[in-house]
Order: C-alpha cells, then sequence, then structure tokens
C-alpha cells in the first residue's frame, strides 16, 4: 500500500514537471503580454513615445471611428463562411466515407489545403480572380458565356471571393473530423433504423446529424474563433483593406492602428474589445448547446 | 657622469611613464554600431561593400549589418525600439519623419554635418536633404534628422518605337506638352485589339495632375483638406477621364489584371511613370525609350510630379554617436557608393557635380535623363503624407478614389462628400502632433 501511494506521488511530480513547460510558456509568452495589453488598452501607448494613462479615451474613440465599424461589419460578413465552410465539409466527408476506388487520395487531396501556407494560398487566389485571365471568369466566360466581376477590387464581390477561398481552403480538415465522426457512428443504429423502416435520408436526417453534432459544435465553436481573426489573406490579396475598406477585418484595422500608425495602445483597446466580442459568441455558442448538440444522453 | 646618467634616467622614465599614460587613449577601444535596412540584392551588396570600406577606414569600429524583408522592415524597426535596441544607424522613410523625430529617437544631425570633412554639404541636392528637416511644427525646415539615401524623381517615360508606328514626333526634351496635346497625341498611340491592343499612356499620376493644376491635399499650413477645391476637382475627373472618356489608358479591370509595368514592358503602352529605380529593368527593354518632360496644365502652363525618398536616421540612444553619423554619412554620400549606385542604375546621385557630370554622360538610356535632374531642382515635390503626423487621412482618400475611375461616381460628387471624412482624420493627426509637443516640453 505504502509503495503505491509512493509511486502515485512520484507519477505525480513527474506529471507536474511535464505539464511545466506548457504553463511557463503561457505566463510568460501568454498571459504576461496578455494583461500588459490589458493595461496598455487604458493608455496612449505608441512604441514611440512611452505610455500615458488615458482611461476609456481609446474606447470611446473606437466605437466613435467609421473605419472600426466598416471592419466589424465585414468580419462579421466573412462569418458566413463558417456555416457555409461546415456544410460542404459535411457533404464532403459523406462522399468520401463511402468506400469507393481512389476515397483515400482524394482524402489527401483535399487535405492539402490545410497544411499550405495562407500566404500561397492567397496568391494562388489573387490569379484565380484575376479579371482578366483569372481561371474563375475565364470558365465563367467559357461555360455560361457571362463576365465575371472583378472579384477582388468591385466591393460587392470581395467578400464574397474571400468567403469563397476560406470555405476551400478549410473544408478538407473540416471534412477530416467529420469522416471520423462519421466512422464512430455504431452501424446497429444503422441497422435499427432500417428495421424501424427508414430509408436513406431519414437515416441521415435522424441518425447521422444528431450524432455528430458534438463535432459540428466543435467546429462552429473553432470556426468562429478563426473567422474573427482573419487576417493574413486580407493583407495579402487586397490592398489597403480593399476598394473603400470592404474588405478591411477587425484584425487588419487592429493592424494598421498598431504598424502603420505606431498606436499600440489604440490597437490594444481594439484587441480586446475583439478578444469579448469572441468572447460573447462562444459563451452564446455554449449556452445554446443543449438545445441542439446531442451528449449521448 | 653619474649626475648626467641620473638625468638621463629621471627623463627617459617620465617619457615612459607619459607614453604608458597615454597609449591607450591612442588605441581606440573597438566599437560595434548596428545598422537596419531593407533591400534587394544589389542593394546589400554595395551596402556590404561600403561598409567594409567604412570598417577599413575606421578599424575600430565594426558594423553588425541587419537586412530584413522590406515588408517586416517597420515591424522589426519598431520591437526594436521597444527592446531598447534601437539600431544605431536605420533606413526612415521619408514620411515617418514628423512622429520619430518628435519622440527624441533620432540624433540631430545639424552639428555633425557643419562638421564634418566627408562631404560637403552644399554639393548635396538641397531637396533632398531638406525633407529630413523638421522643427517640431513643419517638415523641411528646421533640425536635420536624417541623410537621405536617394533622391527618386517620378519621370514620364515613352516608348519611341511605338511613337514611330503611331507616326507622332517624339516629344522635345525641352518643352512640355500641354494636356491637350498629351490627350492628342494618347489617341493617336491607342490602336489595336486584342493582344495587338496598344494604349497611349498608362494611368496619369494623380499627384502630377493636381499638382500642376495648382491644387493640393492640404493648404499651405497643412491644416486643411482641400481636396473639394475646384482646381483639385478638375485635375481628378481629367485623369478619370482619360480612362473613362477617352480610353486612352487601359480600364481599370484590365489596369488590375496586368498593371501599367508589365504593359509597358510588353510593348503595349506608349508612355508610363518610372522612378530611377526601374532603369535596369528598361535598359533589357528591346525597344527604344527615353524621357519626356511631365505635361503643362493649360490652367497654369506649369508640370509637377512627386519625389520619393528614403533616409537613414541615426538613433539618439547610439553609444557612439560619431561613429553613427560616419556610417550614415559614408552609406549615404560616399562617392565610390554614389557611383555604384547610378551605375547600376538604383538612383540618382546625391552628389550635385556627380549627377550633373558622369551620371549627366552615362550611355545607357534614357538619353533624356537631364529630366530626372529637372524634377528635383525644378519641379519635382514631397508626397503630401509627408506634412502630417499619419496617412489615414491620404488613405481614406485613395480607399475611396476608386469610385471615381470606376465612373461609379463624379470627382465632384467623391471630393465633396470625402473631404469631412479627411479632415478629421487629419484634425485627429494633427491632435497626435500637438499632444507630443506638450510632452515633450
Amino acid at each position: 500500500m505504502q509503495t503505491k501511494v509512493s509511486i502515485y506521488k512520484q507519477e505525480k511530480r513527474w506529471a507536474y514537471l511535464f505539464v511545466l513547460p506548457a504553463v511557463l510558456q503561457f505566463f510568460l509568452f501568454g498571459a504576461g503580454p496578455l494583461i500588459y495589453s490589458l493595461y496598455a488598452s487604458f493608455t496612449d501607448w505608441n512604441v514611440l513615445f512611452g505610455v500615458r494613462f488615458v482611461g476609456l479615451a481609446n474606447y470611446r474613440e473606437i466605437l466613435v471611428t467609421e473605419r472600426f465599424w466598416k471592419a466589424v461589419y465585414n468580419t462579421f460578413f466573412l462569418m458566413l463562411g463558417t456555416p457555409i465552410g461546415i456544410a460542404c465539409a459535411l457533404m464532403l466527408a459523406l462522399a468520401l466515407n463511402r468506400r469507393t476506388i481512389g476515397s483515400k487520395l482524394f482524402r489527401v487531396i483535399y487535405y492539402l489545403p490545410s497544411v499550405s501556407s495562407v500566404v500561397a494560398i492567397s496568391i494562388l487566389w489573387t490569379w484565380i480572380y484575376n479579371y482578366d485571365y483569372g481561371i474563375l471568369n475565364t470558365l465563367l466566360r467559357m461555360v455560361f458565356g457571362v463576365d465575371g466581376p472583378n472579384w477582388l477590387y468591385d466591393p460587392t464581390w470581395i467578400k464574397p471571393s474571400l468567403i469563397l477561398m476560406g470555405v476551400w481552403r478549410s473544408f478538407g480538415a473540416t471534412a477530416i473530423f467529420y469522416l471520423a465522426a462519421l466512422q464512430n457512428i455504431p452501424q446497429v443504429y444503422y441497422e435499427a433504423a432500417k428495421i424501424d423502416g427508414a430509408g436513406p435520408w431519414q437515416s441521415f436526417w435522424r441518425v447521422t446529424l444528431p450524432l455528430i453534432t458534438p463535432i459540428t459544435f466543435y467546429l462552429l465553436v473553432m470556426g468562429v474563433i478563426g473567422n474573427m481573426q482573419s487576417f493574413a489573406e486580407i493583407h495579402v490579396m487586397l490592398s489597403n483593406g480593399g476598394t473603400e475598406y470592404s474588405g478591411a477585418t477587425i484584425v487588419y484595422f487592429l493592424w494598421q492602428k498598431a504598424f502603420q500608425n505606431y498606436e499600440m495602445g489604440f490597437a490594444c483597446a481594439v484587441a480586446w474589445i475583439l478578444g469579448s466580442i469572441i468572447f460573447i459568441l462562444t459563451l452564446l455558442q455554449f449556452k445554446t448547446m443543449r438545445h441542439w448538440v446531442y451528449d449521448g444522453s | 657622469m653619474r649626475k648626467v646618467s641620473n638625468r638621463l634616467l629621471i627623463l627617459v622614465s617620465c617619457i615612459l611613464l607619459v607614453l604608458v599614460t597615454i597609449t591607450p587613449a591612442l588605441a581606440q577601444n573597438p566599437i560595434t554600431i548596428t545598422f537596419m535596412g531593407h533591400g534587394h540584392p544589389e542593394e546589400h551588396e554595395i551596402f556590404t561593400r561600403l561598409i567594409e570600406k567604412y570598417e577599413e577606414r575606421y578599424p575600430h569600429v565594426t558594423v553588425n549589418y541587419i537586412n530584413v524583408p522590406p515588408a517586416e522592415y517597420m515591424i522589426r524597426l519598431q520591437a526594436m525600439v521597444a527592446g531598447n535596441q534601437t539600431p544605431d544607424v536605420f533606413y526612415l522613410p521619408a514620411g515617418d519623419l514628423m512622429p520619430w523625430a518628435d519622440s527624441g529617437l533620432l540624433a540631430d544631425l545639424t552639428e555633425l554635418v557643419a562638421n564634418t570633412d566627408l562631404f560637403d554639404e552644399a554639393n548635396i541636392w538641397p531637396e533632398a536633404l531638406a525633407r529630413y528637416r523638421y522643427d517640431g511644427n513643419m517638415v523641411g525646415q528646421g533640425p536635420l534628422w536624417a541623410l537621405p539615401k536617394d533622391v527618386g524623381p517620378w519621370a514620364l517615360a515613352y516608348n519611341a518605337d511605338l511613337f514611330k508606328e503611331a507616326g507622332v514626333p517624339l516629344p522635345d526634351p525641352d518643352v512640355p506638352w500641354t494636356w491637350d496635346e498629351f490627350l492628342e497625341n494618347a489617341r493617336k498611340l491607342t490602336r489595336g485589339s486584342g493582344n495587338d491592343r496598344k494604349w497611349g499612356a498608362a494611368f496619369y499620376t494623380l499627384e502630377a495632375a493636381v499638382w500642376a493644376n495648382g491644387a493640393d491635399w492640404l493648404d499651405e499650413t497643412k491644416t486643411r483638406v482641400t481636396v473639394d477645391d475646384s482646381k483639385f476637382i478638375e485635375a481628378l475627373q481629367w485623369v478619370a477621364d482619360l480612362r473613362l472618356v477617352h480610353q486612352v489608358t487601359p480600364t481599370r479591370e484590365e489596369e488590375q489584371s496586368m498593371g501599367g509595368y508589365s504593359r509597358f514592358i510588353n510593348g503595349q503602352i506608349a508612355m508610363f511613370p518610372m522612378g530611377p529605380w526601374d532603369q535596369p529593368a528598361f535598359w533589357r527593354l528591346p525597344f527604344e525609350w527615353d524621357l519626356m518632360p511631365w505635361p503643362v496644365s493649360p490652367n497654369t502652363g506649369k508640370n509637377a510630379t512627386w519625389i520619393g525618398s528614403m533616409g537613414f536616421a541615426v538613433s539618439s540612444r547610439t553609444k557612439n554617436l560619431q561613429e553613427a553619423f560616419n556610417l550614415a554619412a559614408f552609406l549615404a554620400l560616399d562617392r565610390e557608393g554614389q557611383q555604384l549606385n547610378y551605375e547600376l542604375g538604383m538612383a540618382v546621385p546625391n552628389l550635385i557635380d556627380m549627377a550633373e557630370t558622369g551620371f549627366l554622360n552615362m550611355d545607357k538610356p534614357p538619353a533624356n535623363r537631364k529630366e530626372f535632374l529637372r524634377i528635383i531642382t525644378d519641379y519635382g515635390r514631397r508626397p503630401i503624407n509627408e506634412y502630417t503626423y499619419d496617412n489615414e487621412w491620404i488613405d481614406a482618400f485613395w480607399q475611396g478614389v476608386d469610385a471615381v475611375y470606376a465612373g461609379r461616381k463624379t470627382a465632384a460628387e467623391f471630393c465633396k462628400e470625402i473631404q469631412p471624412e479627411m479632415q478629421s482624420l487629419l484634425d485627429r493627426a494633427i491632435a497626435r502632433q500637438e499632444q507630443q509637443r506638450q510632452r515633450n516640453r
């Protein structure tokens, strides 16, 4: 008995030791800057001039800044990509789940964009969207005989273009999650459904869909968090936030303030507002989860 | 005899003592200075060579040269400032001068320039230095905060072959066209269709039109946005109409799918604005090209364009001010470096005598390279954002002006609409400057 306890104690010590680097990393590189940025958001900190406390001035100014609200609108618009991406990924996963020839190859192909660099993908899509020479407009012209829009310059089309690219980029990885979830559903459920006279559609609607809601929930939460923070593709594909600022996101606005205008304190305040928005959205999702996420009970 | 030898001994000892005391002072302590910039491989090579030369001349100094990608440069610099590791010498874009000078992070170079024997101040283009002067209120006057890396006159090039094909006489290097002549000739030069399509001009530089027409983005005090001025509106509409009405420049869509630069290189565009840094690429062109004076506005009879620049600033935190300044002076103004620069087609020399002799007599195009110098001395101007604390106010203009170029709004509608927004952003920039000034007091 004595030895068991001491082994347990020893193991515990080792466990803490293993956890320590991650904890240290968090406190040094995560929590430290986090707390400082909260403080900085109440100052006029700007790398060149040092720090002076200004109270709520930054927050007040953000709320009356037109470009901030434009960025908020754009960011929420781009979030439409999350449900679209999830729906596409589910369809893809259902297709890949069939044991057809080459399904493994397709899994690899669809997953590739997720492991490619955002910058490379953004450059690729800049070419796809090119008005004259882009493959997309060429196809539209050849197949439908219509002139496609100027995707990345027309204020109406900038956001849909970004959404389309975002969906393409992420749905391979999302599909992998769904594939795992689909393969985890015990066959007995489908057999039982069949005995009860359910067709394929009913099996999908009543068995598959409810049983994969935990994964859907996870993907939704992560997707919203990720999409709220889009930046790199906007920086690469659009200049200055796009025509009439119609592609700029909150993080892009923040980046401009921090690194082009030297207004770090202001940018920190924007970051905290963004953090709060993400927190509230995530909280809402958790609050509503019991209404639609199947937890096995 | 003994007395004499005793005295000799004392004398020798004294000399030895003096020598022992002063020798370490004579041999200077080795020091290292850091220099950060961004540049393409040729520039990096030239600077490496110049730094070697500098280290030979000042053997006690070692230079740590950091070259970062241009897009990362300002972010990296800010991080270094925040981490108290400001490089001793670093690139400073002219447009960033005001906040940097106010921050106290830059060393005042006025005295050092007056006392240096490395160059003669009178031999540097006055405009090249003036844009790095700032008295806490206005750029162009007061103490000097940086030395010019280059002067970049934005000139107008033309494809002589296309002119000959269209039967348009080559522009006179000494007599500028008027806008009307420009348009008339551009019409003649715009021909063909499909892949053989040729355009009279690439998109016209808006600054060149606005300034030539006697207008500007800001008033003289640089505190009021004047884009709603009728002369401004007229110039903007003229530029937009070159595309929308007269169709002598590629459409907005064509421009965005392949820029004017590529189309000029392909021999599809007759007149195209260029900087001196474009020369190496243009030397490889299969057609004949040259520079022409920017056209004059019929309202003023004047022409205008902008001159770009990058500066070498010295950190006020440096422990080795003189050595850091010497390095900046070496990189900016050393004769060998300046010669390499222009021979490689990277820049117009900062040194007047060199520009007017060696540079002017080069046997490579453009034949009318005098136009570069004319822009520097006669009609080139600083970009307008160099007069303000930040660029947000002018960014708002550039973000919105596409509506005019696309024909969704007239110049008058757009300018009247955007002026209040620009003014409020400019007021904010001025308020920031004022806050800083108070803090400095």
